[in-house]
């Protein structure tokens, strides 16, 4: 089982990117689960085509007597669509609710009966608190992709995430898989997040264009994949994915 | 209102638990916690205090630490004390519930400590919201998973007592009755979780023909057992004469057939007018030894984890003070730790049964010795 984390600034596009991706490994068959770790819970609205599913922490909050049916819906491609939830905005403990969710799945014996071939995560905005770093840990995500526009403030926050890597290493967390160039069309993007990557020892691992369709799409509250299945930037997902799958996979 | 005590206690933290499981191994076990304060775990829920020596250790974890996260203080400290203490067998790790709140990663931190040190570490998942069960099982199962050894040869006269804390069943000679008891009757005690059994005695678990399981705070020890070595086991803790014989011929049967079984609970229908409060294995043996021996009919209350709790289907829990008012409401009789007393009307007839997990060193004096003693001696009929 492939597992890997999506982190970047919040806006800069992680859960239309991951979402997306979610269905080109879809396409080749691969059986996909995609958790939102984010208190909005709204990582999997496009694959639910704008629906919704039960957050994990809505359920322990009604008592945690629950099967894995409750907390999670079938989206497009056959995708296991999952929402950790959180605590309503400006109270509570977002960080840990994002730890309580995970636990609970693994506690649950998730992972084992859902037998995914690839698990994503998607997770919140920066490396704020240990709640957030979550993901990386020991037994969840194996590999961590940033990403980020050539925007400076995008790049400090890949920045921030990539030092958390880095921190972790003695740990046996996740590993820094590459960064993800989400275009904002500024100026000398490619060099600035090229620059970025080098500082840390990586690479861009795929880019994305900015387009339009996306935004067509998510208006149809779709992934462009389903939207869009023959346009250039479905493929662009498809290639990214193809990317991704083949860097992990090579580097076990 | 619900979920408030504003009479009773609670029953000692997960984080008690794992500091009671391991106190007499010879371990270093420290608690990532706030204060250099360790008697809340060590001395209120520890009989054994006073009398042998103790390596448990706090972290006197800084409010600036958790802020920033400063894992690194933690792990210096607990090696370096590691070192000062020298030829330790291993080293326990443990958090409350400001780590809990934080994220701290026990199992990375654990793993930074043994490289560090050279010393096993068992990273335990406490955050003193739990109950001691929790505690008592995760520290047990670790010690098994980390010391028990393979390839040991079986012998069905061998049997594991599994349970035996002090938050269970105080110093008053109650763990020694149960030896004796399981003595007298052919059987040679390979091991006790973990009163009075040395490590190298632990880790030989796996020679046992089958296991006497006396507290559900080794629910999932026994489990891990049956699953790891096949041996059977048998709950009950065995309490006055006629119980602890059916306790003896459900243990000779498992450990011929390997069969688990549970006379606790096949031993009696709940019923009557009468109640046990407490741990569940208790409360359930407890119910069983009155039906048989004074012919009182009772069910028992469940007050702590219902996911360890041996009862039947139709048996309460009672997590907070207006479940147990309420469950006592219905009753005229009721056996349980004097600290419950207040809740129970004046007219209701209390027999006190002193639960040091729950009242702690309250009522350390007046605990009580029930296994193979004659029950009628014990307990006067109201």
């Amino acid at each position: 089982m492939l597992k890997l984390a999506f982190y970047g600034k919040g806006g800069i596009g992680k859960s239309t990117t991951v979402s997306n991706i979610a269905l080109a490994c879809a396409e080749k068959n691969l059986k996909v689960v995609q958790i939102g770790c984010d208190p909005k819970a709204d990582s999997t609205s496009l694959l639910l085509r704008g629906g919704k599913v039960e957050p994990v922490l809505e359920q322990l909050r009604k008592g945690g007597c629950f099967s894995l049916g409750e907390i999670s819906r079938t989206g497009d491609g056959g995708v296991i669509c999952v929402e950790s939830g959180g605590p309503a905005p400006g109270v509570g403990c977002a960080g840990r609710g994002i730890i309580a969710a995970l636990e609970t799945l693994e506690k649950k014996g998730a992972f084992k009966e859902w037998n995914a071939d690839i698990v994503l995560y998607d997770v919140l905005g920066d490396v704020v608190c240990g709640g957030f770093s979550m993901p990386m840990r020991n037994g969840f995500a194996d590999w961590v992709y940033i990403l980020t526009s050539g925007e400076n403030m995008a790049i400090h926050a890949a920045a921030n995430i990539a030092m958390a890597v880095g921190n972790f290493s003695s740990r046996g967390y996740a590993k820094l898989g590459g960064f993800i160039l989400n275009k904002r069309n500024v100026k000398n993007e490619l060099a600035k997040v090229q620059e970025l990557a080098g500082d840390f020892n990586s690479s861009i691992t795929g880019s994305l264009e900015w387009s339009p369709l996306v935004q067509e799409a998510e208006e149809l509250k779709q992934c462009v994949l389903t939207a869009f299945p023959a346009s250039p930037e479905a493929d662009s997902y498809r290639a990214l994915a193809d990317k991704i799958l083949a860097q992990v996979r090579k580097e076990g | 209102m619900r979920i408030a005590a504003s009479v009773i206690s609670i029953h000692s933290s997960d984080t008690a638990g794992v500091c009671s499981a391991l106190y007499e191994l010879g371990g270093l076990t420290v608690v990532h916690d706030a204060s250099g304060c360790n008697s809340t775990y060590a001395t209120h829920d520890e009989p054994r205090w006073y009398a042998h020596g103790a390596r448990t250790y706090i972290s006197a974890l800084t409010e600036t630490d958790a802020i920033m996260g400063n894992d690194e203080r933690f792990i210096d400290n607990v090696v370096s004390a590691a070192k000062d203490l020298g030829d330790l067998p291993f080293i326990a790790i443990c958090g409350s519930p400001l780590p809990m709140m934080v994220g701290t990663d026990f199992n990375a931190l654990g793993a930074e400590i043994e490289r560090r040190s050279g010393i096993p570490v068992l990273a335990l998942h406490t955050n003193g919201i739990k109950s001691y069960l929790a505690g008592v099982n995760q520290a047990l199962c670790a010690l098994a998973e980390r010391f028990c050894r393979d390839g040991l040869k079986k012998n069905s006269r061998k049997v594991n007592i599994l349970g035996a804390t002090p938050l269970d069943f105080s110093v008053n000679g109650e763990v020694e009755n149960i030896r004796r008891i399981l003595e007298e009757n052919g059987f040679e005690v390979n091991s006790c979780w973990s009163m009075g059994s040395s490590l190298e005695e632990l880790s030989s678990a796996g020679a046992a023909g089958v296991n006497l399981l006396i507290s559900s705070s080794a629910k999932e020890l026994a489990q891990y057992f049956e699953k790891r070595f096949s041996i059977p086991f048998v709950a009950g803790v065995p309490v006055g004469r006629a119980f602890a014989a059916c306790c003896i011929r459900a243990l000779k049967k498992a450990a011929g057939d390997g069969e688990s079984s549970m006379p606790c609970l096949s031993e009696r229908t709940p019923a009557g007018d009468a109640a046990v409060i407490g741990e569940s294995l208790f409360a359930s043996s407890l119910c069983c030894a009155l039906q048989m021996e004074q012919n009182i009919a009772c069910h028992l209350l469940n007050p702590l984890e219902k996911e360890f709790a041996f009862m039947h289907s139709n048996e309460m829990n009672v997590p907070d003070e207006s479940a147990v008012a309420g469950a006592f409401a219905k009753v005229s009789r009721i056996y349980g730790d004097p600290l419950y007393a207040p809740v129970a009307a004046a007219e209701k007839c209390f027999i006190p049964v002193p639960h040091e997990a729950f009242s702690g060193r309250c009522f350390r004096k007046k605990m009580r010795s029930l296994c193979g003693k004659d029950l009628k001696k014990e307990f006067e009929i109201c």
